[in-house]
This record gives structure tokens, sequence and C-alpha cells, in this order.
């Protein structure tokens, strides 16, 4: 795919010149990417913050490129946060196993969830927290196994939607990136 | 469940033994949920810096939320090395390496934008636990073969036998299974 084109995406204080990339034929997306951003996370969380849920008592994500900003809204809100890891691990003991019927490039993901973990997701508020959703489908799987795990969701948060908004659930998002 | 019990940077923490293999078990360390153990150890690894470092290199993922922690306090930008290749990469550059401990091949990875960013430049590894060293080896012939150098390794801890290669925090021992 050649990606020489770029596409400028802004976060409160903080724009980039990102890739444009094909990912399906004649569709491309603005590539955003958090992990190694260091100003980026730190201007996003800084404004989620702000849309957070008062009530929220615990956030909830999933590895790899949300876990900054996770980190860093937890730290902000001085709320704990748990992360549903993409990969089983040798150590995990009796997780909670959950299919996401993902649409990116048609290949499909589970999460995985420690018991240890879901644990201090019972009985919490939970505010779900992602980079980018686009059609929903992880945002989806990410709620159901908060459920599973004993929580209540209270708030659906991403940094940016994109494309056209197809989650069916309450999302709050900052920005709009465009599929073109 | 048995513990072992830590100190980091004066946060005490009860990590649980787990079994990850045939007759051996570990004390397991999660930074991942955990910003106060994250952001003490980040305070104290930046103290440790080594002189002339000018990024940071981090296998994802457990140790990604230390390296954002240690970028913001060190105003040094971090990579992460991935261990799957995107479909979205541009030119990415690979290294599989063998885990001593579960004898499977496990791929590093750089996104070939992330490789601009480390050549020809003084680059830190951070990682949260080096036990075998086999991703740490990895990881420096990763950097290396891209025209990086390789000028210190931060962790949290060293795990099993002790290095004088990595400045760690601290010292984990491996453990034998319970039955």
């Amino acid at each position: 795919m050649t990606t020489l084109e770029t596409y400028p995406i802004t976060v409160g204080n903080v724009t980039r010149h990102v890739p444009l990339v094909e990912t399906l034929p004649g569709m491309r997306i603005p590539l955003v990417e958090f992990l190694g951003d260091t100003e980026l996370v730190e201007e996003a969380a800084r404004l989620l913050k702000e849309r957070l849920p008062e009530e929220t008592e615990l956030l909830f994500s999933l590895e790899c490129s949300s876990v900054p900003l996770v980190h860093r809204l937890a730290q902000l809100s001085e709320l704990p946060y748990v992360t549903a890891r993409k990969r089983r691990r040798a150590y995990m003991e009796d997780p909670l196993i959950q299919e996401v019927p993902s649409l990116t490039l048609g290949a499909s993901d589970t999460l995985w969830l420690d018991r240890r973990w879901a644990e201090r997701i019972m009985n919490q508020k939970v505010a779900l927290v992602m980079d980018v959703v686009s059609s929903g489908g992880t945002m989806k799987a990410l709620e159901r196994l908060a459920h599973r795990a004993g929580g209540q969701v209270i708030g659906r948060l991403a940094v940016f939607q994109q494309g056209k908004r197809q989650f069916n659930g309450e999302l709050v998002y900052l920005y709009e990136i465009p599929i073109l | 469940m048995k513990t072992y019990p830590v100190e980091i940077a004066g946060v005490r923490r009860e990590l649980p033994v787990v079994q990850v293999g045939d007759g051996v078990a570990v004390a397991l360390l999660n930074l991942l949920g955990d910003p106060e153990l994250t952001e003490a150890a980040a305070a104290a690894m930046a103290e440790r810096l080594p002189q002339g470092a000018e990024v940071l290199v981090t296998p994802e993922v457990k140790a990604v939320p230390l390296a954002h922690a240690l970028s913001v306090r060190t105003g040094l930008p971090y990579v992460v090395a991935r261990k799957t290749v995107k479909p979205y990469m541009i030119r990415p550059v690979t290294r599989e390496v063998v885990s001593i401990t579960t004898g499977k091949p496990q791929l590093l990875v750089l996104d070939g934008a992330d490789v601009e960013r480390i050549r020809g430049k003084n680059v830190v590894i951070v990682d949260d636990v080096v036990s075998t060293g086999s991703t740490l080896k990895g990881l420096r012939e990763l950097i290396e073969s891209v025209g990086g150098r390789v000028v210190g390794v931060l962790a949290v801890f060293t795990e099993g036998s002790p290095r004088d290669d990595v400045t760690a925090l601290g010292h984990l021992p491996l453990f034998q299974p319970e039955e």
C-alpha cells in the first residue's frame, strides 16, 4: 500500500500529520498512533478527563494502543484501571474470554481477562476507554466483558470516532476522523 | 495464594507467585493497571538515565505505561517494538527471538517510521522485567541493525540471575511451583 499522503489530525493543542493508509481497496483512513506519542496522549487524556462521568469508579480498556492513554487518564482522575489482553498469558487463571467481531481487515480478535483482574471490576461503575472507535465492535466486546465481570458500564469514551457513526451505544468522543 | 513482597521507590506490593512453565514459577509484576507503581518506578528510572540518551525503546505491552511515564519525565521520545507486523506498517523491520522459558519463537517488530526515530541515536531500552534476557538480546540486535546505539538498559526488576548489563530497581528470584 502507498502511504505517502498525510492528513492533519488535531487533539486540543496538538496537531499531527498522519499517514493516510488504504485499508481496503478504495478506502483510506488517517492512521492515528497514540503509542510512542507522549504529547498526543497527554493532551487526549487531559481532554477525556473532562468528559468522564463523575460517578466513575474504574476505567476499563484493552491492549495495546490505548494503554498509555488509559494509564494517564487513570492517573489524572485518580481511578484504578484494568486492561483486557489480546492473547492468553501463561499466568492467567480461569480467564474470561470474549470474541470481538472486528471489521478491521476481516480479522477477528479475542479479549482475555485474568480472573484476578475481573474481580476488580465486580460491582464497580465502569467507564470504557479507547483511542479510536470505528465500527464499535471492539467497544461492544469490551462492554460485554465488563458486564460478565460484574461491572456496571456507565460510560464509553474514545478520542476519535472514525467514519460515519455505526456504534449503537452512547459514545462520548472528542473528534471525528474521516474515511476517505 | 503465595505472594512475594517487593518495594519499588517506596511503593510496596505483594506480587502473586504464579506458575509459568514446567517447574518454574515467577513473582508476577503487572504495571498495567497500576499507575502508582508505574509512576514511582519511572521517577526512580529517570534518575538513572544514562548520559546522552536520546530515545527510549520498549517492547509491547506491559512496559508501555512505564515508557510513557518515563518519556513524560525525561522529555525523551519513546518507540514501542511490537510483537506482530501490523497491516498498516510501512517497511517494518523484524527479528525473531526464542523465549528460553516457553521455547516459543517471538517476533519483535519496528515500524519503518520508528526506524527513522532510532537510526543514529543513543537508545535506552526500557522493560518491566528482564529475566532470561532473550527479549533484551533480540531488541538490542534489532536496534543495532537499524543503526541505533544501545547506551543503556533500564528495568524495574532483573529476575533469576543477576545481570550487570541492566540497571534495575530491584531483583526477583525464581520460585519452585507449589504442589
